[in-house]
């Protein structure tokens, strides 16, 4: 049987030895940061506590990874299927030729193209591994659940503008999601390795299309849409409908051990190249690390578009 | 591991005195070439990223300094971000290694004579094949990382270097964001971007460092 299946149903009928079995290089690796006399003196402890823990719920395994990771390749692929008019809208009809402007219809084509690659790869990792593949929902981009509700973005295929809020919103929350998940892959190298190399494709198409609605920004515009994270224009493209997946993006610090941050507003260091201008200063810290999204956060951002 | 890390410092100051010697005129001498040895563990791997990181922040430091004439106003203040997202980037990973009991190396020195750094096109050509070496380097090392607070603290850097470089590409050339150098367009691997191991980048680096950045050491997988 193959070691991912066999992963994924210890994980479903016992939590407790999954997380002993998949997470051994971890606990090692924290034994490091921990130091050795800290992880002599509690490992007895650790070990037991993970004996004992008893979650109620599943542990996520690396297939629930490829299976969240082909779900939202799916929404992306489908997304750019739709909009160069290859695939139907869910009334049947197709989004006109001329809907994205012939200049940079090649970058969207480019970028469908990733889509579709990381769809048949994952495919086939899923299935390689003895998993069956989810059924694939119906998608709405229009947020309106094919009909039942009130649309959230009525004119993404109307508007290019829109469209790329959207396109925005999707290559951002794919980096992220795909950032939460790595580390639940690290027994795999293989598709960890995978799982990275797809993370930085997504970051490149977001990078994109931000470049894009840039350029598209009025000359008076006072906040520039930049092609990385960050406050104001860089952050959620359509602020009340987009926000889901730019969550702890205004953190000041990062973690250098499970307990211990680095606060960058006191590392002297950092006087030499911004001086005293605090505000730059934490500007270039929200935008100089990008942020992970949970599991929960990925599959409600999916959710808002299938029916 | 205390012994890893005092080999780690043997090594630093080894160097140091290596560059020492090199400026001394003693015929008897043959100095050995000032090196910095990266370690066999975790640890050899994240001063490698601190290796990187340093390496673009002084390419942008440079950059910033001294503008090619016929760079715009709005180029200007995106090279500055690109620097200081750099600097930042160095600055974590050197508060990281001083966590885990490691003197992030203060003898990093680079060279970038190799390239045209005054005119706008030359700028973009080497900050081109500078952002995407650094995003195929973390694409090759996270499988070398086993803590996941360092694994996700990389990723959380890698994503933003894939940004930096598509952007970079899309000012040199629109829409070579995710080209096929960089991005496969074919085969098994299509749609992943590159991924380099470290003595692959180290290769790299080394036409730049002044010192030898040395990484035989460092794990394999």
């Amino acid at each position: 049987m193959n070691i991912l299946q066999l992963l994924a149903e210890l994980a479903e009928a016992n939590p407790a030895i999954y997380e002993q079995a998949s997470q051994r290089r971890a606990i090692l690796g924290r034994i490091g940061a921990m130091g050795a006399k800290v992880a002599a003196a509690s490992l007895p402890l650790a070990a037991g506590s993970l004996v004992l823990a008893s979650p109620a719920f599943a542990r996520n395994t690396p297939l629930d990874v490829l299976q969240l990771a082909l779900l939202l390749e799916h929404m992306e692929n489908d997304f750019y299927r739709t909009a160069l008019g290859q695939l139907a809208k869910p009334d049947g009809t197709k989004v006109p030729a001329g809907f994205i402007p012939a200049e940079v219809r090649p970058d969207f084509v480019t970028i469908q193209q990733h889509e579709q690659q990381h769809v048949d790869f994952l495919t086939t990792a899923i299935t390689n591994s003895g998993g069956t593949l989810a059924t694939k929902p119906g998608f709405d981009y229009t947020g309106s659940h094919n009909g039942t509700q009130t649309a959230l973005f009525p004119d993404v295929f109307t508007s290019f503008d829109t469209f790329l809020a959207v396109a925005q919103f999707l290559e951002d929350a794919g980096v992220r999601a795909y950032k939460g998940q790595i580390t639940t892959l690290q027994g795999d190298n293989g598709i960890l390795e995978a799982g990275i190399r797809i993370h930085s494709v997504e970051a490149r198409h977001a990078s994109h299309i931000r470049t894009l609605r840039r350029q598209r920004q009025s000359a008076s515009a006072p906040d520039a849409i930049r092609s990385w994270v960050g406050p104001g224009a860089s952050g959620s493209p359509l602020p009340g409908k987009t926000d889901l997946a730019y969550a702890q993006e205004d953190q000041l610090t990062q973690p250098v051990s499970p307990i211990q941050n680095v606060t960058f507003s006191e590392l002297t260091a950092l006087g030499a190249v911004f001086g005293t201008d605090s505000a730059r200063l934490q500007r270039a810290v929200q935008e100089a690390f990008d942020e992970p999204v949970t599991t929960e956060q990925a599959t409600a951002v999916v959710a808002l578009f299938t029916y | 591991m205390q012994r890893r890390s005092f080999f780690q410092v043997a090594g630093a100051a080894a160097a140091t005195s290596a560059l020492l010697l090199a400026g001394c005129k003693d015929d008897n001498v043959t100095p050995s070439e000032p090196t910095l040895t990266l370690g066999n563990d975790e640890k050899g791997v994240l001063s490698y990223a601190y290796v990187l990181e340093q390496m673009e922040a002084s390419f942008y430091q440079k950059v910033v300094a001294t503008p090619p004439a016929d760079f715009s106003a709005e180029e200007k203040a995106i090279f500055q971000q690109l620097y200081e997202h750099e600097v930042l980037h160095r600055e974590y990973l050197g508060e990281v290694l001083t966590s885990v009991g490691i003197t992030p190396p203060t003898n990093l020195e680079f060279d970038f004579s190799s390239f045209t750094l005054t005119t706008r096109a030359g700028v973009l050509d080497a900050a081109q094949q500078l952002e995407d070496l650094g995003v195929a380097a973390y694409n090759g090392a996270a499988k070398l990382i086993t803590t996941s607070l360092y694994l996700t603290a990389l990723a959380k850097i890698s994503s933003v270097e894939a940004r930096h470089a598509a952007l970079v590409r899309d000012l040199r050339q629109p829409g070579s964001f995710a080209a096929a150098d960089v991005v496969a367009a074919s085969g098994e691997l299509a749609g992943l971007d590159d991924s380099k191991t470290p003595l692959q980048v180290l290769e790299v680096v080394n036409k730049y460092s002044v010192i030898k950045i040395a990484g035989a050491d460092l794990p394999k997988a």
